[in-house]
């Protein structure tokens, strides 16, 4: 037997499904192999959808980066790259392609393996994922295609009484429908594999978590149902203009909301990882467990602070969403906050690694970069996006804040440096374990989590300054040229403007490396079929 | 040393574990991002406060 990297699971040689312990209790019906690596069962059916999802999350995070670029190097004021029209046409690209749709393909791509190779169990339904996968391509090919044609400059919030081409609208309802369906088939796969007894005890907290981001997912969806439909049938002309304060409050009950799917997605990814690179194991399984019971009861609230300053809402509908109710998901992120480096810290401390406070953070496996990405992603959404998120949606300060480049400056580092960091990470493990092919250039890799974290934190932080000095969000030009009285902002925010443009260099730079090691990888990599990955 | 296989881990992660466990680092990076907070915060009411005068 042989270790496979620096501290990881061990690894053992090549065997069939038999000789793993517990895995003639699956219900597989023959279409499974045995990870060499973990020795997990995988479900053949799931693996190809997993990888099919996966493959589009990388195609739409190309889209969306490249559209990300774009916009940096627009709002750098010495650059200003972009015309009008296409920055706002690319901001609203930029926002669909990251936001929603590499993250929900991602998504789905961790519900079926959490499902199916954590349980031991097949997926539900092949027919299912077809379909889910099908209806989410199609409907994310629509939208792009009305977005790069000019017929729905709407922006990602699309706010009523601006108006799209019906075909955004469709394109929109037929992804959110084709990820429900996802959804569905996650929740019938717990089912069988609950009525089949492919596993012992409770389901593991990857299972659990994906699980909580299954049952946000339904209520997101049906938001986001309740919202499109008649914004659809007003575009295509068959109804009157939905209500625009009633569409701006159902709209974020599924805008937010998916962000909150990101979040449990993310943080089971964190608890995954942790096992994969370092053999840790949840400390608490009743604290964890809980931490997301309090996400699914309480996040939705937090939705009401997009609407801090909107007339349409009273000031005590504000004030009780964005206080002691929220505060009870906010409290589920510190409670995974602490579990997740705690559990960390025992597992490799168990290893030797005792030295002082911090030999055990010293030691840790820093060149694997699942490690390295879902460590950064955790410390830049603690301490970056949980501090100025706390912040920005207390009442009396979102005054100072609504509107203004803090805004982005947040959610940069909750979900580019947190969500997709830590998917990146998965990333380097679904690869060599799902498409079985290992990364080429392992050094390169290694570094990538650094440059990106750098990159969007730079990034972040200036557009968090800029928004401190006052300059609003999503403009296309901050000089206001050819305005009727003085305006434009002073040297601090343009040079704060250029560190978000340098910034977001640095993380395309980051992106593109993790994009082109990826596609290379699973097109052109060496097979490892048949025998362990390769230590990072 | 040999490691346990994840698949290992996941099997028996729902088992009780009776060993204590001590994570002093963690602790410090946790009461290090509660103060980073406060003073965060303090500084957005500060903020606050010096663009809308309260008479």
């Amino acid at each position: 037997m042989t270790t496979a990297t620096a501290n990881v699971i061990e690894v053992p040689g090549p065997k069939d499904a038999d000789e793993t312990p517990g895995f003639r209790q699956g219900n597989h019906q023959g279409a499974v192999r045995s990870c060499d690596t973990t020795g997990l069962p995988v479900c053949l059916t799931a693996q190809r959808y997993i990888k099919l999802n996966a493959v589009m999350a990388v195609v739409f995070l190309l889209v969306g980066g490249t559209a990300a670029l774009l916009v940096a190097l627009t709002r750098w004021p010495s650059v200003h790259l972009l015309s009008a029209e296409w920055y706002y046409r690319t901001l609203t690209l930029h926002g669909l392609n990251m936001l929603i749709f590499w993250i929900i393909f991602m998504e789905i791509a961790i519900l079926y393996f959490a499902g199916t190779t954590l349980l031991n169990t097949r997926l539900a339904s092949k027919a299912l994922a077809g379909v889910s996968f099908a209806m989410m391509v199609v409907g994310a090919a629509m939208v792009d295609a009305m977005v790069l044609q000019g017929k729905a400059d709407v922006m990602m919030t699309s706010y009523v009484p601006l108006q799209a081409h019906w075909a955004f609208y469709l394109g929109v309802i037929l992804f959110a429908v084709g990820t429900l369906v996802g959804v569905i088939n996650f929740l019938a796969t717990l089912y069988i594999a609950r009525r089949d007894k492919t596993y012992q005890g409770s389901v593991p907290l990857v299972v659990f978590g994906a699980t909580a981001a299954a049952i946000i997912a339904v209520l997101t969806l049906l938001h986001g149902a309740v919202v499109m439909i008649p914004t659809f049938t007003w575009a295509v002309g068959w109804t009157d203009a939905p209500d625009a304060a009633w569409y701006r409050m159902v709209w974020w009950g599924l805008g937010h909301q998916s962000q909150q799917i990101n979040v449990c997605a993310m943080v089971s990814v964190w608890y995954l990882l942790g096992t994969l690179t370092t053999g840790a194991k949840p400390l608490n399984q009743a604290v964890c467990r809980g931490a997301f019971l309090l996400y699914i009861l309480f996040i939705n609230l937090a939705s009401a602070h997009h609407l801090l300053v909107d007339p349409g809402v009273s000031a005590g509908w504000k004030i009780w969403n964005t206080s002691y109710a929220m505060y009870l998901a906010v409290a589920a992120s510190m409670i995974h906050g602490f579990t997740v480096p705690a559990s960390i810290e025992v597992a490799l401390r168990k290893k030797g690694h005792d030295k002082g406070l911090f030999g055990w953070l010293f030691a840790a496996p820093w060149k694997n970069p699942g490690f390295s990405s879902f460590f950064l992603s955790l410390v830049i959404f603690g301490f970056l996006g949980g501090i100025t998120g706390v912040t920005l949606g207390t009442q009396q300060i979102n005054i100072i804040a609504h509107n203004t480049l803090r805004i982005p400056g947040h959610f940069h580092t909750t979900v580019v440096g947190g969500t997709s960091l830590a998917f990146m990470g998965l990333a380097y493990y679904v690869v060599p374990l799902i498409f079985q092919k290992e990364y080429p250039l392992k050094a390169l890799a290694r570094v990538q989590p650094f440059v990106f974290a750098v990159g969007i934190t730079v990034m972040a932080v200036a557009m968090s300054l800029a928004g401190s000095a006052g300059v609003p969000r999503r403009h296309w030009d901050i000089e206001f040229t050819g305005a009727q009285f003085s305006a434009g902002f002073d040297s601090s925010a343009h040079l704060m403007m250029g560190f978000v443009g340098i910034g977001g260099t640095i993380a395309f730079t980051g992106l593109l490396i993790f994009l082109l090691q990826t596609v290379w990888a699973v097109f052109l990599g060496r097979s490892n079929a048949g025998k362990p990955m390769e230590q990072w | 040393m040999t490691e346990k296989r994840a698949a290992d881990v996941f099997q028996h992660e729902h088992e009780k574990d009776h060993e204590e466990h001590k994570t002093p680092g963690t602790m410090v990076l946790v009461l290090l991002l509660l103060a980073s907070f406060a003073v965060y915060y303090f500084a957005n009411w500060k903020a606050l406060a010096d663009a809308w005068h309260v008479r």
